[in-house]
């Protein structure tokens, strides 16, 4: 025999068992204890959709027990209550029930400020939901996605019959069901029936059958996600049918929550299925149908109903063995551990009946949550999910939200205090908000607003309304959402082994995998600027912008002079918004034939392209757009010996004559066709040469072997960093913010602002006559930390007053101090100079700290 | 792989050509062998300003092969696969181009993209696809 370890015990397991079954044949009664109250709780709906009997099952907590197939070796344990559910000091706080009104929280905690923070550690403790396991995800399930015609949820009897009609209809169908089909089913006609349509279904090779797929919810499409063990499956379907049935009504009555307390299915399952006895006195109430069925399988497996309270309608359906009480109310229970004695009224009087079992079957509440949230899509309701409201049984008072311990009681209170209609008690009183999510409380709530607002005088109909019902219909675990969307995109140059190879400290920038550093970064940044160093830059966003209009488009959409560019020229490109707001920048080539050649940030490449579309449709260009950058791979040779290194690898002239700065050529290095393009970024001799992505391995291997007699070096971002800040060239994203125009970031210059219209000039125009506000400026630092790295993000002080923040910080290799790049506030009148970050006095310098005539650049 | 970015009318002319792929009404992607040149002067007569591009660097292709490839691409995308021919979107989150033959469906991805895909399909399609 089969086994499961509950709380240190082993606790035996028999076929068809779940985790509720072999716990509650093994003398488990009490399963949890309620949100607020701590009071007891026991198996009730035995469907999945109450909160009592959440355990945690191999460390994740909020598990429903009765829904769960039980397994040799899982380890079961209870997590409300404290020190244990059994023995629950906190259960205290029902004595305190008065004390503890709706909204308690709201009104309590909420002065001094920092109250709350704290109550709210010890009050989600109290609620002993359990934690989380903090090993990370318990799986990794897969997305998938279906077509079909139709989609229908729920396979029981009605799901089946669509499935049955639509598939001889033609129409190829989804059938789903978050269970084995029939399995929450008791032994009887109805799953006699589920069965023998299952067998059909199965046999058509239009119907495809999901079980042990739950919906979540329906979406624009209509789409419905579909949550299983270890996948989630994304259906797009033309119609759905929605056939999720019913669950029982949970009625309202003083007790009605006590341990014994069962909806019928749950009494009906147990006994007849599992075989395990709910009690040796049992009273049941049944006012359908159904009920009368489980109260016909209680009496075949041996119950001892002691009484049955049932319509005079159906009086002659009761077995002759059943005492019976007939248009009889249950009015309230009494029990401490578990009920002990159930209160029926009828017109012969209140009677009090000993038991220690109460089976409810008083109606159904349909289970359309689903439904509700189809709005203007194809769905259609059937079975008993399309069945109509209908009015609990409500008695005085009693749990209405089993979830969330609310009351009739505080539903009346929070009503007299000025919450009047189901959405807003909802909100305030959090019913139907557990994890129900209104299945068993929904109506009930509905129902309660409507007779308040009956007897207030107010408009019922508004007050009364169902709440908006929302995904996830069902529990899901949040690793199985993620599996649509937790997906990290890993874009990699040509030389990615390249670099792993070389030992490189890859990380992420701009969606890319780039090599940060390969072991020294000074040596990196000594070899740029006194050998020759090595960068790869192929993440550089490159287009191609060709066409009769191309030089239109370029011209309109960035604010650089582009119209005097001659071929082989290049220049400094600055994108902007139609705010006046720097977007992005990057070089723009003129070439042969009036075609573009523009570059762009490494991050800011999809934006680009998807712009200059844009543009190129709104102002009715003729233009080719090409996004080249996963064609191109992109080498920076830099360095005063750079040329040294490529004389030798190419026939083209690279002196400054022939291809001065700022150029670009299209040249052959080492058998590999580029495009040269002179650059200053790292404030050093350059040639950035972007060539085909398959050729960079040989590109780059060709570059390090050629540059071997001069101790090149590859360089990584470290090393680029320090490079471009002693430039006091600026980072967009670290160095900036998403309102600065090129004014506050000192690049006016790159902005022709008397040629025509282009995006963001009239932004530009209206706010030049403003005063500048802030600005970013070149820091130099004396004193502070050693480490320059703290002196990022540093607030800049003025006399104690804070006016800006350092954006960038480094210690200078060349200059030997360390310099940074900082936003400042205007002081009225003007940018103060003198500054502090921290301990570290802040003087604002002229950029760039090194080569500022950029000799170097143009060697 | 050619890239041709021309009006209408030019990319007209080479849309019937064997491999190839309607991008969109202003580009058409060749597969296979073509040549740059005669793609030119097939379209140039309509636009004097065509691009005609070898852009088989930008892109690779990942093949899914086998009876288990529309299964392995449901859990790639959720792109409506035709019987065959060419569709574009979204798979594995990544904009693709999907080539659907006998036997199997090719996907074209960028190819500084190529090693995340190739990782989905080793970590999705287990068991359906080689």
């Amino acid at each position: 025999m089969s086994s499961l370890v509950f709380e240190g015990r082993e606790v035996p397991v028999l076929e068809g068992d779940t985790v509720a079954s072999s716990l509650y044949r093994a003398g488990v009664r009490t399963f949890t204890r309620s949100l607020k109250y701590h009071r007891r709780r026991s198996l009730y709906c035995g469907t999945g959709e109450c909160p009592n009997c959440l355990v945690t099952v191999d460390g994740v907590p909020g598990v429903r027990s009765c829904v769960t197939p039980a397994r040799e070796g899982m380890h079961v344990e209870r997590t409300h209550g404290w020190p244990s559910t059994e023995r629950d000091l906190l259960h205290v706080t029902d004595s305190l029930h008065r004390l503890l009104p709706v909204g308690f929280y709201y009104k309590t905690f909420i002065r001094p400020r920092f109250a709350w923070s704290l109550a709210e550690r010890v009050i989600r403790r109290a609620t002993g939901l359990g934690r989380l396991p903090e090993e990370g995800a318990l799986g990794t399930p897969t997305a998938r996605h279906l077509r079909t015609e139709v989609l229908i949820v729920g396979a029981g009897a009605a799901g089946l019959g669509a499935a049955l009609d639509a598939a001889r209809a033609g129409e190829r169908v989804v059938v789903c069901d978050e269970a084995p089909i029939g399995s929450r089913l008791a032994p009887g006609p109805t799953l006699d029936r589920v069965r023998a349509l299952e067998a059909e279904v199965r046999a058509l090779a239009e119907v495809q059958v999901l079980d042990r797929h739950a919906a979540l919810g329906v979406y624009e499409g209509p789409s419905v996600p579909l949550a299983a063990e270890d996948e989630l499956v994304q259906v797009r379907a033309e119609r759905i049918v929605v056939a999720t049935g019913a669950t029982q009504t949970h009625p309202v009555f003083p007790g009605n929550d006590l341990p014994g307390i069962w909806l019928g299915r749950a009494a009906s399952r147990m006994v007849a299925q599992n075989h395990v006895p709910i009690g040796e006195r049992v009273v049941v109430a049944a006012s359908t149908e159904e009920g009368l069925e489980h109260l016909s399988a209680l009496v075949a497996a041996g119950a001892n109903i002691v009484a049955a309270v049932v319509p005079s309608s159906v009086r002659g359906e009761v077995p002759d063995s059943v005492a019976t009480i007939v248009d009889g109310r249950v009015t309230s229970a009494e029990g401490r551990r578990q009920v002990a004695a159930v209160f029926v009224g009828s017109s012969e009087g209140t009677r009090r009946i000993s038991c220690d079992a109460l089976v409810l079957c008083l109606g159904l509440a349909p289970r359309d949550a689903l439904a509700r949230m189809a709005v203007d899509e194809a769905v259609e309701v059937i079975g008993d999910a399309a069945l109509g409201e209908q009015e609990p049984h409500m008695h005085e008072d009693g749990m209405l939200c089993l979830c969330e311990d609310v009351s009739l009681h505080d539903i009346r209170q929070a009503w007299d205090e000025g919450y009047r209609s189901s959405e807003i008690l909802k909100r305030y009183t959090t019913a139907t908000m557990g994890p129900c999510q209104g299945a068993m409380c929904g109506t009930a709530l509905a129902c309660v607003a409507r007779d308040l607002a009956d007897s207030s005088g107010m408009p019922a109909r508004r007050a009364g309304t169902r709440t908006t019902s929302r995904p996830p219909a069902r529990p899901v675990p949040l690793e199985t959402l993620a599996a649509a969307v937790h997906e990290v995109i890993e874009k990699r140059t040509s030389l990615h082994e390249v670099h792993e190879a070389a030992g490189a400290r890859l990380d992420w920038s701009g969606g890319w995998k780039r090599p940060f550093g390969y072991g020294d970064r000074r040596e990196e940044y000594r070899a740029v600027r006194e050998r020759v160093g090595l960068m790869d830059v192929g993440t550089l966003g490159k287009f191609l912008v060709a066409g009769t209009d191309a030089a239109t488009l370029v011209d309109r959409m960035f604010p650089t002079r582009v119209r005097d560019l001659e071929p082989g020229r290049s220049r400094y490109l600055l994108s902007l918004d139609e705010a006046g707001y720097v977007l992005d920048d990057g070089l723009i080539c003129a070439l042969d034939d009036g075609d573009f050649y523009l570059t762009s940030t490494s991050g800011g490449a999809g934006r680009m392209d998807a712009r200059l579309r844009e543009w190129a449709d709104l102002l009715g260009l003729h233009v080719h757009l090409l996004d080249r950058t996963a064609e191109l791979g992109a080498i920076n040779v830099a360095g005063p010996l750079a040329r040294k290194v490529l004389e030798p690898l190419c026939n083209d002239p690279l002196d400054a004559d022939a291809f001065p700065y700022p150029g670009h050529r299209e040249i052959v290095v080492a058998g590999v066709p580029c495009r040269a393009i002179r650059t200053g970024f790292v404030g050093e001799l350059a040639f950035e040469l972007h060539h085909p992505r398959s050729r960079g391995p040989e590109l780059w291997a060709a570059l390090m072997r050629g540059g071997w007699a001069f101790d090149i070096l590859p360089h990584g971002l470290d090393a680029l960093e320090l490079l471009r800040l002693e430039k006091g060239h600026l980072y967009l994203g670290q160095d900036t913010m998403p309102d600065d125009t090129p004014a506050k970031l000192g690049l006016s210059w790159a902005v022709d602002i008397g040629k025509g219209w282009f995006v963001g000039k009239p932004a530009l125009e209206r706010m030049a006559s403003l005063p500048a506000s802030r600005r970013l400026v070149g820091l130099g630092f004396d004193g502070g930390p050693e480490d320059t790295a703290e002196l990022r993000g540093m607030p800049i002080t003025l006399d104690g007053a804070v006016v800006g923040r350092v954006t960038s910080a480094e210690r200078s290799i060349v200059l030997d101090r360390a310099i940074g790049l900082g936003w400042i506030r205007s002081a009225g009148d003007g940018f103060p100079t003198e500054l502090r970050a921290g301990t570290a006095a802040a003087r604002v310098e002229p950029t760039p700290f090194y080569d500022p005539e950029g000799v170097r650049v143009r060697g | 792989m050619v890239a041709v970015l021309a009006d209408e009318a030019g990319c007209d002319r080479v849309t019937d050509l064997p491999g190839a792929c309607r991008v969109s009404p202003t580009e058409v992607m060749i597969l296979g062998d073509a040549s740059v040149e005669v793609l030119e002067r097939a379209v140039r007569g309509d636009d004097p300003d065509a691009v005609v591009l070898d852009v088989s660097d930008g892109w690779a292709l990942v093949p899914l092969e086998g009876p288990g490839a529309r299964d392995a691409f449901t859990r790639l995308s959720e792109l409506e696969l035709p019987a065959s021919g060419f569709v574009l979107g979204e798979v594995a989150r990544i904009g693709a181009r999907v080539l659907v033959r006998r036997g199997g469906i090719d996907l074209l991805v960028p190819a500084m993209l190529e090693s995340h895909l190739r990782e989905r399909i080793r970590r999705d399609c287990r068991g359906l696809v080689p």
